[in-house]
């Protein structure tokens, strides 16, 4: 695992910044928490109000109120804000796997060694998935230990919070192995990012239109922000699709990645 | 090291057969035949576009040939254990600009560590570092163009290949490295190394190259020895007389593929041996005999202009 190694030695700083923006990001989610509980009646009053499609955007959930923990931690947190950060880490380190890294002219001085391109490409995935599930445990960890001293614990289940973080992390995985499958087939960067980008934006404008109109419904079964956001996981725990669909679609795209890096020519 | 020669003998270094290479409809290299023997040192000629680099990538495994195959070291250069046993130097390093020279030779010394190959000799890497006289805690960021090619070389050399493939390797470097680099090649083939040299410069191959190959828009023009190039190769005569020149005194004498008269100079031009010129010259009470050294360049360069393309 010499390539992956050195990899993951690369990134140790990049992750580092990451996992301090990470835990700032919770901290500040979760500090709040006790003044919006203090507002609660009113806030739930005006939310209650609010038309329905902004209610969807806000992923509101009628039997959940707002500035319960559950509710108040779902919306900030993880209907946009965490699987947003974690999506561009991930799609960054999908499209420097190889697209990038490739693009900088690394690649051929390294495939001038002894080692394989099917090898560089599974150890390079590898790492980067190492990468993800790090920031994701920060993610995790950091949600666990500071909502508690801010009362945002309060009847949410431990293993519903890490839970919604890993499916943070697979819907993450899902975008980045995009990003390393384009960046594979075609030795460039950007059209990595583009990629990942644009199924991301669309996936995410579908769910949220949804609950607007039903023109769309067809496409909920095969969007991966629906298996995310279709219940709130802090009270009603982690879909199963919102794991077993992102890992299995990555699958997928690492082996195309891997297929077609083994046998293009080098840019 | 001198097994090391024999351990492959009689197997070609580098063979191209029909080698082919389109990049759509641009043909960047086309049917190309090439054989380099075990222990010999290969120039690789022609001008910038000529299809060198890409016949490189081609035997290195990063392009995959249109039509046509490469053997390299006797298998094929995807085989992982075909590049242990080769040293890539590319016309243009890039590096992590955040890795030091140390970082550089570790990483790549632990992948060379393949099946049962040791990967680098520490004392062989600190020689080639005191050598060239670079830093080995100097971000690769940091360095200058000179510094980084000096690094290029020394990856390459580090695990003492028996293939050094060179894409042009000392330009950008100072004359007093490029003598050093021509040590260094020299004390390769010695133990049996086989070197390819690509470059668009002669006297950059001259030197070291016993025969090279003369590339044109992706074709092969020639392969021949160095010294058979050498000896087509024409040089230029200036003869100062103490009386005027006679007019015709060199015209049909072997050699001579021009002459001119100037009141007390003669200007001439002569390809292969100079000895009929010289007793031509006897003849006349020669004060100055001004010769420029036999310039590769100009066969090099008629090559290259598609009119000596026949020799």
């Amino acid at each position: 695992m010499i390539v992956a190694t050195r990899l993951l030695r690369d990134r140790v700083w990049s992750l580092l910044w990451w996992s301090v923006g990470m835990i700032g990001l919770v901290l500040l989610t979760t500090a709040f928490y006790p003044a919006v509980k203090k507002e609660g009646a009113a806030l739930n009053e005006l939310v209650q109000n609010l038309p329905d499609s902004v209610k969807a955007l806000m992923a509101y959930d009628e039997r959940i109120p707002l500035t319960s923990p559950a509710g108040y931690l779902n919306a900030r947190l993880f209907a946009i804000l965490a699987p947003v950060l974690v999506l561009v880490f991930a799609i960054g380190l999908g499209a420097q796997a190889i697209g990038g890294f490739e693009e900088a002219g690394l690649m051929e001085p390294l495939l001038a060694n002894p080692i394989t391109r099917g090898r560089v490409a599974l150890e390079r995935y590898a790492a980067s998935v190492a990468l993800l599930v790090s920031i994701v445990a920060v993610l995790a960890v950091a949600s666990v230990a500071l909502a508690a001293p801010f009362g945002a614990l309060e009847g949410v289940s431990i293993a519903g919070l890490v839970g919604a973080c890993a499916a943070v992390g697979c819907l993450a995985l899902l975008h980045g192995s995009i990003a390393f499958a384009v960046g594979a087939a075609r030795g460039r960067r950007a059209p990595a990012i583009a990629a990942a980008a644009v199924v991301a934006v669309t996936g995410y404008l579908i769910q949220s239109l949804q609950s607007v109109t039903d023109v769309l419904d067809a496409f909920r079964f095969v969007n991966p922000w629906h298996w995310y956001l279709k219940r709130n996981m802090l009270v009603d725990g982690v879909p199963p699709e919102a794991l077993i669909g992102p890992l299995a679609v990555s699958a997928v795209l690492f082996a195309v990645g891997w297929f077609v890096f083994r046998r293009r020519d080098l840019r | 090291m001198s097994q090391r020669s024999g351990r492959h003998r009689g197997v070609p270094a580098i063979r191209a057969e029909n080698l082919t290479k389109h990049f759509g409809a641009i043909r960047a290299v086309e049917d190309l035949d090439l054989t380099v023997e075990t222990g010999e040192v290969f120039g690789y000629l022609g001008p910038n576009g000529a299809g060198k680099t890409t016949t490189i990538r081609l035997l290195m495994d990063f392009l995959r040939p249109t039509s046509g195959s490469a053997t390299v070291l006797g298998g094929v250069p995807s085989d992982p254990a075909v590049r242990a046993r080769i040293g890539f130097l590319p016309a243009d390093l890039a590096v992590d600009p955040r890795y030091t020279a140390r970082d550089l030779l570790d990483f790549y010394g632990r992948l060379r560590q393949f099946r049962t190959r040791t990967g680098h000799d520490p004392a062989w890497v600190d020689s080639l570092l005191q050598r060239f006289d670079l830093d080995p805690g100097r971000r690769f960021g940091e360095l200058s163009t000179g510094n980084r090619r000096k690094l290029g070389i020394i990856q390459a050399f580090a695990h003492r290949p028996e293939l050094l493939i060179l894409d042009e390797p000392t330009s950008g470097l100072d004359p007093l490295l490029q003598a050093e680099f021509a040590r260094l090649i020299r004390e390769m083939t010695a133990d049996g190394a086989t070197v390819f040299l690509s470059s668009h410069v002669l006297p950059e191959v001259e030197e070291l190259a016993g025969r090279v190959a003369i590339l044109r828009r992706g074709k092969l023009v020639t392969v021949s020895e160095v010294a058979e190039l050498r000896a087509q190769a024409r040089a230029r005569i200036e003869i100062r007389l103490a009386e005027p020149a006679p007019p015709g005194a060199f015209d049909g004498v072997p050699g001579v593929v021009e002459a001119r008269y100037e009141d007390s100079v003669i200007h001439l031009v002569v390809e292969g041996s100079m000895d009929q010129v010289i007793k031509c010259a006897a003849t006349l009470t020669v004060l100055r005999l001004v010769t420029h050294e036999a310039d590769l360049e100009e066969v090099f360069l008629s090559y290259y202009a598609g009119d000596g393309g026949g020799a």
